[in-house]
């Protein structure tokens, strides 16, 4: 079995494999048997071809793995599909915090409500308070006025925004302490006279003078005559009783006969 | 595609309830963690939402003429939220699985129907969004004023960054960093500016967490995004009819637009504009209405209150006085405000005999989500 067709072959570049290494066969080159011993490359030859096998088959069982990971990893590009358990725990979580926040917003809503309506009937009852005392201060500006024929009447319907609320008590303020201030120097104006000319004096013939205003108030009626004193007092007891709703608006001090009120004299001090 | 199969399949899901948005938005967000920042915090009205939507897409199905405007206008709406268009392959597959889970007899018929149901649905919906290429998603508007006008109203100048046209009395949804992906929509109260501001009035709603913040928490040089502009009032400005305008709390807004716009585009009308509030404190833009009425002769303004007795302006429900200082029968009517003021106006101007198709209104209900067009998702 001449091998030179079979080493040809090989050199063609075709694969060598177990089986080739084991049919190989080699000439002799004389009869004398220069060549290699027979048995030995024989047995050589067999482990060439065991070794071969072993390789391949070794190379072949990498080969499956290779594909077996690359598949494993292009599937995990892929994306796996959340697990149900995982679903159901992201869901869960969700609606939790989603009752939270439904929770907070009710009660932000609960909280604002209640506040809005408190707020309100503050507001509301802030002015039912303050329409009240514009009524009692007109009322009582009105009396004090009443008792003077000169004096301008009260202020027209009340307002009940506060700002003007605000000019309102101011101006009846002013007004009230200019009434009580006018009431004062007609009186101590009358006693004046009462004490030069025993009760002739008429209204009308007393100038409002300011200036003689203080200096008698100290000693009001002091040697007056029984009736004029008894008017005087009169008057003077009665002022607290006309201006008592006004109180709640004017100051303990504005009451108080002894303190200054120039600026309310000055300004609504009436004409005759 | 086998219709009546995928209602019974839908119907399968759509009875879960809560359960089926729930397990589709978990099964959306592990899959695909990025869409996560599309939505807001609190996922419950989104859910609401989802699957009214859907619901609306399935009874349609086989009625394209009707559901192809519904997901244009889905498609567009959905760009100021961010979506594009690699997000759609993401909500299809987990659509997929939702219809799946609920579904025992589910298979590949099924399957397969779905599939190409939703990818129909999708390639309408990304298809309308890029004809808006050219407008952006949102605009960015920096706060420019903040004015507390009562102890819950404040009006708000907001300065877009880029042109934002828009028709008188038209709205805008409204998003705020301080309550990221909750959108609302506002209706400026003037018609566009050459220099594009917007006027917004906006009123707390107890535990309503957008317009808090815009009340209390929105300062001068922070930037709102505003959506695309939605007219849902339809105001016609080709008509040369006189107006009667009846407002009702921050609904005085888009009437004061169609104010401005009259009076800044004509053409010249009467308009008789009437704003009920319950207490005279919450009537919050007097002094600007009394400044408007001043400049034009042609405008008449008439604010009544409903529950402040110690009020000296007109008593009454806005709906009642304006039927008592009629007749308005030549008008045409623009009403906006709460529900309950809405229907009471309406019922009496069609008493005193104003055809009901010169009548529009707009609801401003409280957290209002959006217009209530067909099928329309916002938020």
């Amino acid at each position: 079995m001449s091998t030179s067709t079979e080493a040809a072959a090989w050199s063609g570049g075709r694969r060598l494999t177990p089986a080739d290494v084991r049919a190989v066969r080699f000439g002799r080159s004389s009869v004398f048997h220069p060549g290699y011993d027979d048995t030995e490359v024989d047995r050589f030859l067999d482990r060439v071809g065991e070794e071969l096998a072993r390789l391949h088959a070794e190379k072949a069982e990498l080969r499956d793995r290779v594909h077996d990971l690359q598949a494993r990893v292009e599937g995990a590009t892929r994306r796996e599909a959340p697990s149900a358990q995982a679903v159901g725990i992201l869901a869960a979580a969700q609606q939790t915090a989603d009752q939270y926040v439904a929770e907070a917003e009710a009660l932000s809503r609960v909280m604002t409500t209640e506040a809005r309506e408190h707020y309100e009937e503050q507001v509301r009852q802030a002015r039912e308070k303050v329409g009240a005392m514009i009524q009692a201060a007109q009322e009582a500006a009105a009396r004090i006025a009443g008792q003077d024929a000169g004096a301008p009447a009260a202020g027209a319907g009340a307002d009940p925004r506060a700002a003007e609320l605000q000019e309102q008590v101011v101006y009846l303020q002013a007004f009230s302490q200019a009434c009580r201030t006018q009431l004062r120097s007609y009186l101590e104006a009358l006693l004046d006279d009462v004490e030069r000319e025993w009760g002739a004096a008429h209204p009308d013939a007393v100038p409002a003078a300011p200036a003689r205003s203080r200096t008698p108030r100290t000693q009001p009626a002091s040697g007056s005559s029984a009736a004029g004193s008894s008017a005087v007092t009169a008057a003077r007891r009665e002022e607290p009783a006309t201006v008592e709703a006004a109180a709640v608006l004017l100051s303990e001090d504005s009451l108080r006969p002894d303190v200054p009120n120039g600026p309310a004299e000055g300004a609504a001090r009436p004409t005759r | 595609m086998d219709v009546p199969a995928m209602r019974a399949n839908f119907a399968k899901a759509a009875a879960a309830g809560d359960e089926a948005p729930l397990w589709f938005y978990a099964h959306l967000f592990l899959s695909h963690p990025e869409t996560r920042q599309l939505f807001p915090v609190s996922m419950a009205h989104q859910r609401d939402r989802l699957f009214a939507a859907l619901g609306e897409v399935v009874a349609r199905v086989d009625d394209l003429d009707s559901l192809v405007p519904i997901l244009r206008q889905l498609g567009q709406d959905h760009r100021k939220f961010g979506t594009v268009a690699a997000h759609y392959p993401a909500v299809g597959a987990s659509l997929l699985a939702t219809l799946e889970h609920f579904d025992d007899d589910w298979d590949d018929r099924l399957a397969a129907d779905w599939t190409a149901a939703y990818e129909l649905v999708a390639s309408v919906m990304v298809e309308a969004a890029e004809e808006m290429a050219d407008q952006p998603p949102w605009w960015d508007a920096e706060v420019v004023a903040h004015e507390r006008r009562t102890v819950d109203t404040a009006v708000l100048w907001l300065r877009p960054k880029d042109p934002l046209p828009y028709p008188p009395g038209a709205s805008v949804s409204l998003e705020t960093e301080l309550r990221p992906r909750l959108w609302r929509y506002y209706s400026p109260a003037n018609a566009e500016r050459p220099d594009g501001e917007l006027e917004i009035h906006a009123r707390a709603r107890p535990g309503g967490p957008v317009s808090t913040a815009l009340v209390r928490q929105v300062v001068v040089g922070d930037v709102l995004r505003l959506g695309p502009p939605v007219d849902h009032l339809r105001f016609d400005p080709d008509s040369d009819r006189d107006l009667l305008l009846v407002a009702g709390g921050t609904g005085l807004a888009p009437l004061k637009a169609i104010v401005d716009h009259v009076a800044r585009n004509g053409p010249a009308r009467r308009v008789d504009l009437f704003v009920g509030a319950r207490l005279e404190d919450s009537l919050y833009d007097r002094e600007d209405l009394a400044r408007l009425e001043q400049q034009h002769p042609w405008l008449t303004v008439t604010v009544a209150v409903s529950e402040d007795e110690h009020s000296s302006l007109t008593h009454g429900d806005v709906g009642e006085v304006v039927a008592r200082s009629g007749p308005w029968t030549s008008r045409e009517a623009y009403v906006a405000g709460p529900t309950a003021m809405v229907d009471d106006t309406v019922e009496r101007l069609l008493r005193h005999g104003l055809p009901r198709d010169r009548i529009r209104t707009e609801v401003f209900a409280p957290s209002r989500p959006g217009p209530d067009v067909d099928g329309k998702v916002t938020t």
